[in-house]
């Protein structure tokens, strides 16, 4: 009971609250019922923020740059409009969102699609806030009846008409109050279900891990551009309502202050929670609200200002992240079975159907060939003019020691470094300059070094992303998703977080996630590492029956492991081909040896 | 177009190119040598004013009042970085929101304190004329100012002791830990060091610049933009951002209206970050 | 000398290293023998101070090593990472003062010995140290520990990616050194020559302990030992 309301506690409460809210709007103080409408309108705005960082990761501080144009647009339509036509609602509030997102978008295109920083991106939407403060000071225009006069502000607003046609009136602030109350309320749990459908999956784990989203095959530009996008229109939203809410805009939207409240409310309600901006506006609404002046202004803004400090040195997950905490220690954890997960065992006969099907779905396996490729950084060169081809059939392992750029070989094959000189094929594509997402669309499959899994997100879900990026259709995903979790034999972990498991176990989740891809072409970088020899021995006997569905690469120190792969065998030494054969005859090889033991002769 | 227009024009730019860059440079510092970007930059900046406008008003006279100004905003650095960037190491978006939350919180001290409405320090006015058009001599020698700031943060960071153990901090702070280096004490005088240039701006740009609570904003701004722009080489590349990007404004901003300026600034600073996502100065092999 | 006692770390909440004991003694060259993975390279960021100790201790020139690396620096523990990691956009001259100078020496009489004793550097003095290869930023590295005037040196894979003149020029480097400064070393390497050539003693370690203890003639002897170790 306790557990199941845990899990929709998100559905629950704000749907209680909305209630009592829409319950009490009839008796509320006319006074109260108009200021408590601006924190639902602020709310609203966290809640925009919050979809862009909480869910997006980005912090992006334009939020209040998409509010406030969607409310100067919105507002603009319903001067026009109203007086004709009546409803402002339906005039403002649409076309806030349409501005807001057109907006968000454009600047997501920038941001996004130059893979900007972390920290260029914040600032670059910083700017973007404060240019529009520096020019709406200015900014005068005629636009049909309503009249933009910079610092003047925008006025004659109409509030709320929810009638229809020139006689309709204004809702009083009782009948506001229910109204926005109830829009917001819609936008939330359209917002909920929205990061818990598929593209809020994605959103997820692009948040978690970038690189790894990708390597999935992911267009993560499109898809950041997507959420910025949506995180624009609900600001639209909020600005719209505020414009007939206040009945008058002027450029101090834009200010500083402005643009701190927001992260302020998220903070305080707890980041990522899409119900705690409300909670955080609403917190800070009644606080300046009792300490008089009711917006904020003079010692408010000083108090806030130290709350933000306190918040980020402190209380880093807000209010309800601090709830939920406290919460957990109540129902049962769900990452206790991984603690008790027995050793992997490879089920050969379902991976043979998984590669099976593979092949049918995605096509017969490619062959990697890389001509003369280079790679340099500063003085060090890691890959130097290496050309070599990879065919299907038995795996192929790149051995040499330590430092010799087996990694940095891989790497580049993958697009993770930028080679200076050469050319990659994959197929009979070029693939050298394609971003990483399209090599993985045409085939490829990576595993690096690390484990890289979702350490958030469940076990199932991981495997589920992966599947999910090839067929874009969430049922077939979790068809996929299940035999690959039960070839793992991982059914029982399904459940607790990837980050709850052993090293050796997230490799082999890592490995399971390569393999929903069904990719035509492997690039193993060292899988064996951290393993039991239990574990070195099923994965040795996976790659072997991998190689006969698909081209396999392994990147690998350990020599018994490779040799036990009865493949191919490429000895790089200080970024060169060196010798290649078998093990057996490698073994025997002095030159090769020598490279090993570090003797001068032949080195 | 005339030729002395088009002098007076370039010299004035070159004033707030030069401008911006004293503005700039402390956050510069404490971004390039420390990975912080202190988004209360502006603030130490109105507090080096205020320092300076205090100290004349109780009769010290102006050019003493700027070390009164520095010292001020150094100490108060300090004790800032102790209390709460030292906490934040290592977490860059939750010491922006911080510094942003202290940035507020000395704004509206400065309000409380001062008002919002400050007298001028009542410096005489120098002006010469090139042709026809008159300039103000004090905002020219910004541009000496510039450049002589410039020139000592230069030889602060790659000729003393604590400049190398500043720079091998943010290059390698594990290694820098493993040689002997102790990277906090270090990082509490680069970070002073970054409120004391700060405070120099404020004090030095007072006579052009009156000391309001929230003059340091449009400073800050340009100057986060500069120096994200700049990227990891910190010095050159603000300096070269500073002259392109705020010259640059300046001469559209001369020719059109101000308004256009600050787009025109916008528009190049989104278009080199399109260009250089990590900074200009991404891939450049120099020290500083 | 230099002793670890009982060293117990690892990453977040991995552990790596378990209850690992060992001592080098005065003017002693020790090697760190073992496979990639089995916790070399977090011993020796253990035994610096770098990454957070579980249980154990550090005992430097007979003193109990505090907590800060820096500290452990002054007490005289040089260390030579794997991966090198000099300070990229400082100078090579840059790179050696700055080690010298943060623990009190003169920087200028330091840079010009190390440039003496390394003349593979001199050339290169004024360059950056990013811009340098493989070989000579190893080179720097161990220039750049060896200015803090150690009493015991870590180094960790020094002739990784690193061609074989200058692996013999480090060898040199080393064997000289301990004998005239009296440095105690402990190396962890996988390229055996290069250990047979300066250690005289061993230390092995499988799956972040050590398994066995071992001199020089009984190592070189045995072939067997040497093929598990280097898993060729």
């Amino acid at each position: 009971m306790l557990e199941r309301l845990y899990y929709s506690s998100g559905l629950v409460f704000p749907a209680i609250a909305t209630a009592i809210a829409l319950a009490v709007s009839h008796s509320l103080d006319p006074y109260l019922a108009f200021v408590a409408t601006s924190w639902i309108i602020f709310g609203l705005l966290g809640l925009s923020l919050d979809i862009i960082w909480g869910r997006g990761g980005l912090l992006s501080l334009a939020q209040t740059a998409f509010y406030g144009l969607g409310g100067y647009f919105g507002a603009v339509i319903a001067i026009n409009m109203a007086s004709e036509w009546g409803m402002t609602l339906v005039w403002a509030v649409p076309s806030g969102a349409l501005f807001g997102a057109v907006v968000a978008a454009a600047l997501g295109y920038i941001i996004f699609f130059a893979r900007m920083g972390e920290l260029q991106s914040t600032i670059l939407s910083y700017t973007f806030t404060l240019l529009l403060w520096a020019v709406t000071q200015s900014f005068k225009i005629d636009i049909g009846k309503a009249a933009i006069g910079g610092d003047n502000g925008l006025s004659n607003i109409p509030g709320i008409v929810l009638g229809f046609g020139s006689k309709a009136e204004s809702l009083d602030p009782n009948q506001t109050f229910a109204t926005v109350v109830a829009i917001s309320a819609v936008i939330y749990f359209f917002t909920r279900w929205l990061m818990r459908s598929n593209f809020g999956k994605v959103v997820d784990c692009i948040r978690i891990d970038v690189e790894k989203t990708e390597l999935l095959g992911y267009d993560i530009r499109k898809i950041q551009v997507m959420n910025f996008a949506y995180s624009g229109a609900v600001a639209g939203v909020a600005g719209a309502l505020f414009a007939l809410w206040a009945n008058y805009l002027n450029p101090s939207l834009f200010s500083v202050p402005e643009a701190l409240l927001v992260p302020i409310y998220v903070l305080v309600g707890g980041l990522g929670t899409l119900a705690g901006p409300f909670l955080g506006a609403l917190a800070i609404g009644a606080l300046s609200f009792w300490l008089g002046g009711g917006a904020a202004s003079g010692q408010t803004t000083l108090i806030l200002g130290a709350i933000l400090i306190l918040l980020v040195l402190f209380l880093q997950n807000g209010i309800l992240g601090a709830l939920g905490q406290f919460w957990r220690q109540f129902i049962p954890d769900p990452n206790d079975a991984a603690r008790h997960a027995g050793a992997v065992k490879i089920d050969t006969e379902v991976l043979e159907t998984i590669l099976t099907d593979a092949a049918e779905q995605a096509g017969p396996a490619k062959e990697l060939d890389s001509n003369n490729l280079f790679k340099r950084f500063g003085g060090v060169i890691p890959v130097n003019d290496v050309s070599r081809e990879f065919a299907p059939g038995k795996p192929y392992a790149l051995i040499g020691p330590n430092g010799a750029g087996k990694s940095s070989y891989l790497k580049t094959c993958v697009g993770l470094y930028r080679p200076e000189g050469g050319s990659i094929k994959l197929g009979n594509d070029d693939v050298t300059k394609a971003p990483i997402f399209e090599r993985v669309r045409k085939g490829m499959g990576v595993k690096n070094q690390k484990p890289q899994v979702f350490g958030e997100n469940t076990v199932e879900q991981n495997l589920w992303s992966a599947a999910y990026a090839r067929t874009k259709e969430g049922q077939q995903a979790t068809a996929i998703s299940q035999k690959v979790l039960g070839m793992l034999g991982l059914e029982e972990q399904a459940n607790a977080q990837a980050s709850a498991l052993s090293h050796g176990q997230q490799q082999w989740l890592d490995i399971g996630m390569v393999l929903c891809l069904a990719p035509r072409v492997v690039l193993l970088d060292e899988p064996a590492a951290g393993m039991t020899n239990e574990e070195t021995r099923e994965l040795s006997l996976l790659v072997r029956t991998l190689a006969k569905h698909t081209t396999v690469v392994v990147v690998e120190h350990d020599m018994e492991f490779v040799r036990t792969l009865e493949g191919h065998v490429t000895v790089l030494h200080q970024g060169k081909l060196f010798a290649e054969g078998d093990i057996e005859t490698l073994r025997a090889n002095d030159a090769v040896l020598d490279i090993y033991l570090g003797r001068r002769e032949h080195v | 177009m005339e030729l002395d227009y088009l002098v007076t024009v370039l010299l004035s730019s070159l004033s707030s190119a030069s401008i911006l860059l004293i503005a700039t440079l402390g956050l510069a510092v404490v971004y390039g040598l420390m990975g912080v970007i202190n988004l209360a930059h502006g603030e130490f900046l109105m507090v080096g004013a205020y320092s300076a406008l205090t100290a004349t008003q109780i009769g010290i006279p102006y050019p003493l009042a700027i070390p009164v100004a520095v010292v001020t905003t150094m100490l108060i650095g300090a004790i800032v970085e102790l209390l709460i960037i030292r906490r934040l190491y290592g977490r860059l978006f939750d010491t922006m929101l911080a510094t942003w939350g202290l940035g507020m919180v000395f704004n509206q001290a400065a309000v409380l304190l001062f008002g919002t409405v400050s007298p001028g320090i009542g410096m005489p006015q120098y002006n010469f004329k090139i042709g026809g058009y008159s300039l103000a001599a004090y905002s020219i020698a910004m541009i000496l100012v510039a450049a002589v700031m410039l020139a000592f943060v230069y030889l602060l960071m790659t000729k003393t002791v604590y400049g190398m153990k500043a720079r091998a901090s943010i290059q390698e702070p594990k290694m820098a830990q493993a040689i002997g280096i102790d990277s906090s004490r270090v990082n509490t005088l680069t970070f002073a060091i970054g409120c004391g240039l700060a405070g120099f701006a404020g004090a030095i740009l007072l006579p052009i610049i009156p000391a309001t609570p929230s003059m340091g904003l449009f400073f800050a701004v340009k100057g986060f933009l500069t120096v994200v722009v700049a990227g990891p080489v910190a010095l050159t590349g603000s300096a070269l951002t500073a002259l392109g990007l705020g010259g640059g404004a300046s001469v559209t901003a001369s020719f059109m209206t101000s308004v256009v300026g600050d787009v025109f600034f916008f528009l190049v600073t989104a278009l080199l970050l399109w260009l250089y996502p990590m900074g200009i100065s991404a891939r450049w092999r120099r020290k500083l | 000398m230099f002793k670890v006692t009982n060293a117990t770390g690892g990453y977040g909440k991995t552990t790596i290293i378990r209850d690992v004991t060992l001592e080098v003694k005065a003017s002693e060259i020790v090697a760190l023998l073992g496979r990639n993975g089995v916790g070399k390279s977090t011993l020796m960021r253990y035994a610096t101070g770098l990454i957070l100790a579980k249980k154990g201790s550090v005992e430097i020139a007979g003193a109990r090593a505090p907590a800060a690396p820096a500290k452990r620096a002054r007490l005289g523990l040089g260390y030579v990472p794997q991966g090198r990691f000099v300070f990229p956009r400082m100078t090579v001259t840059e790179n050696i003062a700055v080690a010298a100078a943060s623990n009190g020496f003169d920087a200028k009489e330091t840079v010009k010995k190390m440039l003496a004793d390394f003349p593979l550097l001199g050339p290169k003095a004024n360059d950056l140290a990013g811009g340098l290869s493989g070989g000579q930023q190893q080179v720097l590295a161990l220039a750049r520990a060896l200015a803090i005037k150690p009493k015991i040196l870590l180094l960790d894979e020094p002739t990784e990616g690193v061609q074989p003149s200058i692996i013999d020029e480090i060898a040199g480097v080393l064997k000289r050194i301990n004998q005239e400064s009296e440095i105690a070393i402990l190396v962890a390497e996988q390229n055996l020559d290069f250990c047979l050539s300066i250690a005289e003693r061993a230390y092995v370690m499988e799956k972040g302990s050590i398994y066995l203890e071992t001199d020089r003639e009984s190592l070189s002897r045995d072939k067997e030992l040497q093929q598990e170790l280097l898993g060729v």
